[in-house]
């Protein structure tokens, strides 16, 4: 197509050590990089630019699980990769919607990326399932768990912040409100 | 409850790596002994790598929110966004879809054409005279001053139409096709040897498209003709040859009879295969034997080979029209032709004298 994209993408191998070493710069050059690419896709396929953002984040997630868990080669051009995840994920979402998917313009290369977007379509499952037991969970359990599990604060601090006389009261708080949790979770 | 609190908080550092080996080694050997231990730990890892995928995920996608506010969407959007007009958009949509369309509807054309064609035969109908172009034409004048000053007849305008006529006597009278000279004031006729002579038009005939011209030098003489006219029915596929003036030279074709029928199915004609161009009309038709069968007058347009002449039978009208008493050395349909049985060069090397260019001039 006439549009080929020219805005300045970081390098595949950049990228990749980028990821795994969890660096923000390395993640705003690649977001930035080919962000125009899917953007062009998804309007020119019944999208707007509030499908593109998902769709496009939800790409990079997979990316991101996929350069994690050590098993991504680069057997193809990264944008590439990026492209056939975003096509075949923006597909499932015009399926979804019963939109029709037949005569997709395409703008690049596309490779079978099936089993990526699969896996990814689980981990989705459980994210939002967490999000969903999260949500009804409440304050301050809520606040707590992220705190201990996902900000890593001690015992200590989380005491010290929710006002608790001691550690074992709010060891006993964090220990109620995990099971609860446990129990939306598992149960949704 | 508490002893829950305490041995979650075990669990929590045995999947964490904080217990010494000697603590590990105590609680796997509990899980082991204790199955209701061990499912908890199962849970317990499972539940908290679903927290930990959450909370990465989040900041991932924390972070590309951030990533995403410096990006231009709608800028960005105007450039690659679909083309504002519907049809453009309708067009680069369906392009493939309107591919096949378009030639699924020229096979159809193309098909009921085709079926139109093989069914009737409605391909034009093109008559033989030559109706030349200027350039030619003032070609024609240059010979013809050429000839002028060999006998003496100048004809200074250009010629309209020319054709072919054959002599049908030995003094000088010649048929053609009516359609050759229909619209002339005045014809000459030349002969392959390059001989004009001026006619007068003695007979003519629009329906079966015979006119017959007479040379008016009163010392023209030509010798017994050699060819005979036949009457009766020609086979099918029998070879025949014509002799006819597309350019400025005689110019021989040969063929076969392809029907006893001419143009869409029109009795008064045969058609032959052979090929024919402007210039050919009213040029004899004869088979192998020297007989004149017919009378090249037309061709159809848009078949190759597909050639139409008068059949010899409706000459004899336009013969029996010609005062007899100035007829001398008349075409015979009883005497044997005397190409018969002679090899076919040699035949066409005496029917050729008899064969005339027809120029009409008006």
């Amino acid at each position: 197509m006439s549009n080929k994209l020219s805005s300045s993408v970081p390098t595949d191998r950049e990228v990749v050590l980028g990821v795994l070493n969890n660096s923000e710069e390395a993640l705003n050059k690649l977001y930035t990089g080919y962000f125009p690419m899917i953007l062009q896709f998804i309007l020119n396929n019944n999208g707007d630019e509030d499908d593109a953002k998902d769709v496009y984040q939800e790409g990079i997630i997979v990316l991101y699980n996929k350069i994690k868990s050590g098993d991504f080669e680069l057997s193809s051009k990264l944008k590439t990769y990026i492209y056939s995840v975003c096509r075949r994920i923006w597909l499932k979402k015009l399926a979804q919607q019963s939109k029709k998917s037949n005569n997709i313009s395409d703008f690049e290369d596309v490779i079978a990326i099936d089993e990526d977007v699969e896996q990814h379509e689980e981990k989705d499952r459980q994210f939002d399932k967490m999000q969903e037991a999260l949500l009804h969970l409440g304050e301050p359990c809520k606040t707590i768990i992220q705190d201990f599990y996902i900000n890593n604060l001690s015992m200590q601090e989380i005491c010290e912040k929710f006002g608790y006389t001691n550690t074992d009261n709010a060891k006993t708080q964090k220990y109620k409100c995990l099971q609860r949790l446990k129990k939306l979770f598992f149960q949704s | 409850m508490r002893n829950e609190i305490e041995l979650e908080g075990i669990i929590e550092d045995y999947l964490g790596g904080k217990l010494s080996e000697a603590e590990a080694a105590a609680f796997e050997q509990l899980r082991l002994n204790d199955p209701t231990v061990d499912h908890k730990v199962v849970t317990h890892k499972v539940f908290l790598d679903s927290l930990k995928d959450y909370a990465s995920n989040l900041d991932l996608k924390n972070k590309m929110d951030h990533a995403h506010d410096q990006i231009d969407v709608d800028a960005l959007s105007r450039k690659l966004g679909p083309h504002p007009s519907f049809i453009v958009n309708l067009w680069r949509k369906n392009k493939s879809a309107i591919a096949v369309a378009a030639s699924f509807i020229l096979l159809t054309v193309v098909t009921i054409y085709s079926i139109q064609q093989t069914t009737e035969q409605t391909g034009s109908y093109k008559q033989m005279s030559a109706e030349l172009n200027r350039l030619k034409s003032s070609t024609n004048t240059l010979i013809r001053d050429v000839k002028s000053s060999q006998t003496s007849k100048a004809a200074v305008k250009p010629v309209k139409f020319g054709g072919t006529g054959f002599a049908i006597s030995s003094n000088g009278y010649i048929l053609t096709s009516y359609h050759v000279v229909e619209k002339s004031d005045s014809v000459y006729v030349q002969s392959s040897k390059g001989d004009l002579y001026k006619v007068d038009i003695t007979y003519k005939d629009p329906i079966n498209d015979i006119a017959i011209l007479k040379i008016i030098d009163k010392d023209f003489s030509l010798g017994t003709l050699p060819y005979s006219l036949k009457k009766g029915k020609v086979g099918m596929g029998e070879s025949v040859y014509t002799f006819g003036y597309p350019k400025d030279d005689i110019v021989l074709g040969k063929g076969y009879l392809s029907s006893q029928t001419g143009f869409n199915g029109d009795t008064l004609a045969y058609q032959v295969s052979l090929n024919v161009n402007p210039g050919n009309s009213g040029g004899p038709l004869l088979d192998n034997n020297g007989n004149v069968i017919g009378i090249i007058n037309a061709k159809e347009s848009y078949t190759d080979g597909a050639t139409f002449a008068v059949k010899a039978k409706f000459l004899q009208e336009a013969l029996s029209s010609i005062p007899q008493d100035s007829v001398v050395g008349k075409i015979s349909s009883v005497r044997k032709s005397q190409l018969y049985k002679l090899e076919p060069s040699k035949q066409f090397s005496k029917v050729q004298e008899y064969v005339f260019m027809v120029k009409g001039y008006n």
